[in-house]
């Protein structure tokens, strides 16, 4: 019984962590970039969740922590939260679902580069070129596509 | 599927019916200039705006600010060099031109990094007074930007410069519930900043403004400056700081706040000949830009497809 109620409890859960955006891609969600983990939830109400950096130097960190407390704390029956920044698994895009893909490519013109497979332009679908491995952030490249000249962010997993 | 219209007319009724122009049409000589001096300007302040933020990299209070700043100064960076792309695509000038005209002194950027940063006070003040008017301007040249590239540009920098607001607002609610000493320097640098983060605006906008015709940007510079005004004072004003305009007026019917009379000449003088802190920026810069010019020399020497696009 206790079990049955925790696991409905987990998906409530599960569904709240789901409601966090990424505070530099609004729109999409954290979960749909592979930062969620695991959830531990106990009997009492008490649910830690496990979150996965994509770079552990990520400034964003507290203010997701933050978010995923406050969206976790409004779920029926939770009691207390915890959130735990993992160092392991390491984040790579693999982990981004294809729904978080969709959405990078379409709403912000970002694409998603697997191992050292050539990276399509979201707008024309022509083969980019790298013009810079760093850009705005630890997680993103800059490329260049040479079809229809769109200036292109690419994530990437760390070195 | 490079779009040509033959009159100035017709390239305007397109504008005016929310048309996006995308680099391969042939738009007319004017608009590409205007678009291009706009972006180029904006790359600059990126830079620019950057490097005052890497001054604070060994500075900065504890490793959570920190960390924080480091990652705002690769934001800046990043977003420059993704504007520079796109301002050198409209090909009136390559990406080196730009940066050696900008190191060169020949160049202009916002009134706002002609300033020392000279307290953490002053850092705080900057993240959230600085950085929220360059978010008002930018999102009121995103939401109807008639340049496609720049147009998804902003949206991306938009959505990171909405995070450094918030890591700016962070800063200032722990100043603002800090010590008395930490309250009097952040006051300080209200009263230094105050004034020329309000000016980033600009003057009002001028009836013949291309930026506004060609629908580059979407609102007036006035239009805008108010918006923040209406913001920040306030805002200011619940967390017991003082705002350095004796004329700011409140009226109660609409709850708004109008900033008093605006003295033009620091912005002008900035502008024309720099502020107190140009010449050392510019050359420190220039100084780097020097530095590196073997890897720009090893990087033209190789194959053109060892390095991606040329530059």
């Amino acid at each position: 019984m206790t079990t049955a109620l925790a696991s409905t409890l987990e998906a409530r859960v599960r569904d709240a962590v789901a409601t966090v955006d990424d505070p530099e891609y609004p729109g999409v969600s954290i979960v749909d970039l592979g930062l969620f983990e695991a959830l531990l939830v106990t009997g009492d109400g008490t649910v830690e969740v496990r979150l996965v950096p994509t770079f552990s130097g990520c400034p964003a960190l507290g203010m997701i922590a933050d978010e995923v407390r406050t969206a976790v704390a409004t779920v029926d029956g939770v009691q207390r939260v915890e959130v735990r920044w993992l160092g392991a698994p390491v984040w790579t895009v693999d982990r981004i679902s294809e729904a978080g893909r969709e959405a990078l490519a379409r709403e912000f013109t970002v694409a998603v580069r697997i191992g050292r497979k050539p990276v399509a332009c979201p707008r024309c679908g022509a083969e980019t070129w790298e013009d810079s491995l760093f850009g705005p952030s630890r997680c993103r490249a800059v490329h260049l596509c040479p079809s229809c000249t769109e200036v292109v962010e690419v994530m990437r997993s760390g070195a | 599927m490079a779009r040509i219209w033959s009159t100035m007319d017709e390239f305007e009724a397109f504008l005016d019916d929310g048309g996006i122009v995308e680099p391969d049409d042939d738009m007319p000589d004017a608009y590409r200039q205007t678009v291009f001096a706009f972006i180029e300007m904006h790359a600059n302040s990126e830079l620019m705006g950057g490097l005052t933020e890497r001054d604070w990299i060994p500075r900065t209070p504890g490793l959570r600010h920190k960390m924080s700043v480091l990652a705002k100064t690769q934001d800046e960076i990043g977003h420059g060099h993704l504007l520079y792309m796109v301002a050198a695509d409209l090909g009136l000038k390559t990406r080196r031109e730009m940066l050696e005209d900008l190191f060169a002194g020949k160049s202009k950027f916002h009134n706002v990094f002609h300033y020392r940063a000279k307290t953490w006070g002053d850092q705080v003040a900057i993240s959230f007074l600085v950085d929220a008017a360059a978010l008002v301007s930018q999102q009121a040249v995103f939401k109807n930007c008639s340049y496609g590239p720049y147009r998804r540009i902003l949206k991306r920098i938009i959505a990171e410069e909405g995070f450094h607001m918030r890591m700016g607002e962070e800063r200032m609610l722990l100043i603002a519930e800090g010590t008395e000493f930490q309250r009097r320097m952040f006051q300080q640098s209200l009263d230094d900043w105050w004034w020329p983060a309000l000016q980033l605006f600009g003057p009002d906008s001028k009836p013949d403004d291309l930026l506004l015709r060609w629908h580059i940007k979407s609102e007036r510079n006035e239009v805008l400056r108010a918006r923040w005004v209406q913001k920040f004072a306030p805002m200011l004003m619940s967390y017991g700081f003082i705002v350095p305009d004796p004329g700011l007026t409140h009226d109660p019917e609409t709850d708004t706040w109008t900033a008093g009379p605006i003295d033009w000449e620091p912005l002008k003088r900035t502008l024309a000949q720099g502020g107190p802190d140009s010449a050392r920026r510019i050359g420190e810069a220039a100084a780097n830009w020097e530095d590196t010019r073997w890897v720009r020399e090893a990087l033209d020497s190789a194959p053109e497809h060892a390095v991606g696009a040329p530059a």
